[in-house]
């Protein structure tokens, strides 16, 4: 079934239920199947091409997208809360060139944006959709190509994954059932709906036939407010639910009546959790795990143990099979640290235009995430870092996150990160960078170090910080360290 | 009022997207332009409570009071009174 269809679906059973909610606007299924045909008939001339899509979170973004989809077209969703120029290097990548926007957008962006296109469509919300340009071009596109989503990852070349109506259908599948999702559940959306998790939390909502309340982390009285119109799921990557813990009394009020707080995107701490459960003892908490290119989800931790397996990523999502290989694509017993693999029917079709990449991403059907990880003895699944974060500190391959876990499991700190530096004897050494506790004493740690780490990684410097250095969306890599740590000795 | 006003002008064109040549309209939206993000909005805040001696209630984080330099002065100046 595609995607779109189950839009129809809804409208055809359910036509006045509200799908779509933003600020004080709001749209049914009927209504929203309605404008979807509209855009799209006037796309109907174009088969199987590539479509940018420009527009912020909101109403009009959605039915461009399910437009899109109608068309029988290929969405590419442009991350428009990036700069410019990464905007620009997506569209370099993607050889697009067709794009459809909003005349808000079109007059922000300005007309010299839109040059490189020889197809430029306009939809607003009072005016019949309108065409700037048309140009047709036949295009050799993957037959099941449906979206192309682009990785968040701001340096680097970006790579668009590839995917299609299964993908989508049957991820989406798997979240209703994880999460229980019905047609009375209405689901927070305000993280950007262009990446992974806010496309997933689109068509999981959809499909269930529940609504979807859109927002932005921008105003946060906004947002507590739009949690208190009833929304029954909340989702957030782990620094959304750090920003609004900072406001207890108001996070215990909007969070009253949420049924379930999912998140993603990064690792939900103890901490987090817990402050979570004290101030809302009632809510189910479900840490997911996942990448863009397993269309969204892989793994979740169930309700039961999430007070003592939050730091695993937990078991797989129902029609994914995790394992963990060894360099050989063999694979490794219980607590052995290894790549992980996933297989199903939500495994990207492979990168765009890049075969290369896609050989490397997809072997023997199997999918390299790129993480490592262990398989502990329940069966659930603990990550150990990312594989291009392993560091040869005088010779040895070292997981930078496992000795910052060693450290922090054993010392009075409140988070510990490694650094590579350069060193002229062994090539690479480590120093660490340490947020403190009142109690951290730094003569301590360096004894921590001298008795329980080999020689090679006793730190040759130890600074104490005041932040984390994490990515946006709350993960940990060796780029930002090593950024922080610039920044910290460029102070000094 | 004038002199809050000019405090956030400051504090934006050092800690955010402005350009220092950036011409601002009172009721010029600060997101919508691109002038500053989620995170620098929060940025934003813990400086005005720090300078001002201030607490912002949660109620009063909404796009009416922070989205522009009129919205922010008079929020400002009206948790000073």
């Amino acid at each position: 079934m595609k995607i779109d269809a189950y839009l129809t679906a809804h409208a055809g059973k359910t036509p006045s239920r509200i799908a779509l909610e933003e600020g004080n606007n709001s749209v049914s299924y009927e209504a929203l199947e309605a404008s979807v045909n509209d855009i799209a008939s006037s796309m109907r001339e174009f088969r199987h091409c590539r479509f940018a899509i420009l527009e912020e979170m909101g109403i009009q973004y959605v039915k461009m997208l399910m437009a899109v989809y109608r068309s029988d077209n290929i969405a590419i969703p442009m991350p428009i809360e990036m700069p410019r120029i990464s905007l620009e290097k997506i569209l370099d990548n993607s050889h697009v060139r067709n794009i459809i926007t909003t005349e808000v957008q079109y007059s922000k962006f300005g007309e010299s944006f839109f040059e490189r296109f020889g197809t430029v469509i306009i939809v607003s919300d009072d005016k019949p959709v309108r065409y700037i340009r048309k140009e047709f071009s036949i295009e050799s596109n993957h037959p099941e190509l449906k979206l192309v989503l682009y990785t968040s990852g701001t340096t680097g070349t970006p790579k668009g994954v590839m995917l299609s109506d299964k993908n989508l259908t049957t991820n989406a599948a798997s979240i209703i059932e994880i999460l229980g999702l019905t047609p009375g559940d209405k689901g927070a959306l305000v993280i950007s709906p262009h990446h992974a998790f806010g496309n997933s939390i689109i068509n999981s909502h959809l499909m269930a036939g529940g609504c979807i309340a859109m927002g932005n982390m921008k105003f946060i009285g906004s947002v507590f407010s739009l949690i208190e119109s009833g929304v029954t799921v909340f989702y957030g990557v782990p620094s959304t639910y750090r920003i609004l813990l900072r406001y207890p009394d108001r996070f215990k009020k909007a969070f009253s009546n949420v049924k379930i707080a999912a998140s993603a995107g990064g690792g939900m701490t103890k901490q987090i959790v817990r402050n979570i459960k004290e101030l809302v003892p009632e809510i189910e908490i479900l840490p997911m795990y996942g990448q863009t290119e397993a269309t969204a989800r892989l793994a979740y931790v169930p309700k039961e143990d999430v007070e003592e397996f939050i730091e695993t990523i937990g078991k797989p999502i129902p029609g994914v099979i995790l394992d963990v290989f060894d360099p050989k694509g063999q694979s490794v017993g219980p607590n052995v640290t290894a790549e992980l693999v996933a297989k199903g029917d939500n495994i990207l079709l492979g990168y765009l235009d890049d075969e290369i990449a896609t050989k490397k991403k997809i072997m023997d059907g199997w999918m390299y995430t790129g993480d490592l990880a262990q398989k502990l003895p329940n069966g659930y699944f603990k990550l150990m870092g990312r594989k291009d974060d392993l560091v040869k500190i005088g010779d040895h391959l070292v997981n930078p996150r496992e000795i910052e876990k060693t450290i922090e499991n054993n010392n009075k700190v409140s988070a510990v990160f490694v650094v590579p530096v350069a060193h002229e004897l062994m090539g690479t050494a480590i120093c660490l960078m340490v947020i403190p506790e009142p109690e951290t004493d730094i003569d301590t740690l360096f004894k921590f170090c001298r008795k329980n780490l080999p020689a090679h990684l006793y730190p040759k410097e130890i600074l104490f910080i005041d932040h984390l250095p994490l990515t946006e969306n709350g993960k940990i890599c060796n780029r930002l360290i090593i950024e922080e740590y610039q920044n910290v000795k460029n102070c000094m | 009022m004038e002199n809050i006003k000019t405090s956030i002008v400051n504090y934006l064109k050092d800690n955010s997207f402005m350009d220092k040549n950036t011409e601002l309209e009172d009721a010029d939206s600060l997101t919508q332009n691109g002038i500053i993000d989620s995170i620098g909005l929060l940025e934003l805040l813990d400086h005005i409570s720090e300078k001002y001696s201030i607490e912002i209630p949660e109620d009063m984080l909404i796009p009416e009071n922070l989205d522009s330099l009129q919205g922010l002065t008079n929020m400002i100046t009206n948790l000073t009174k």
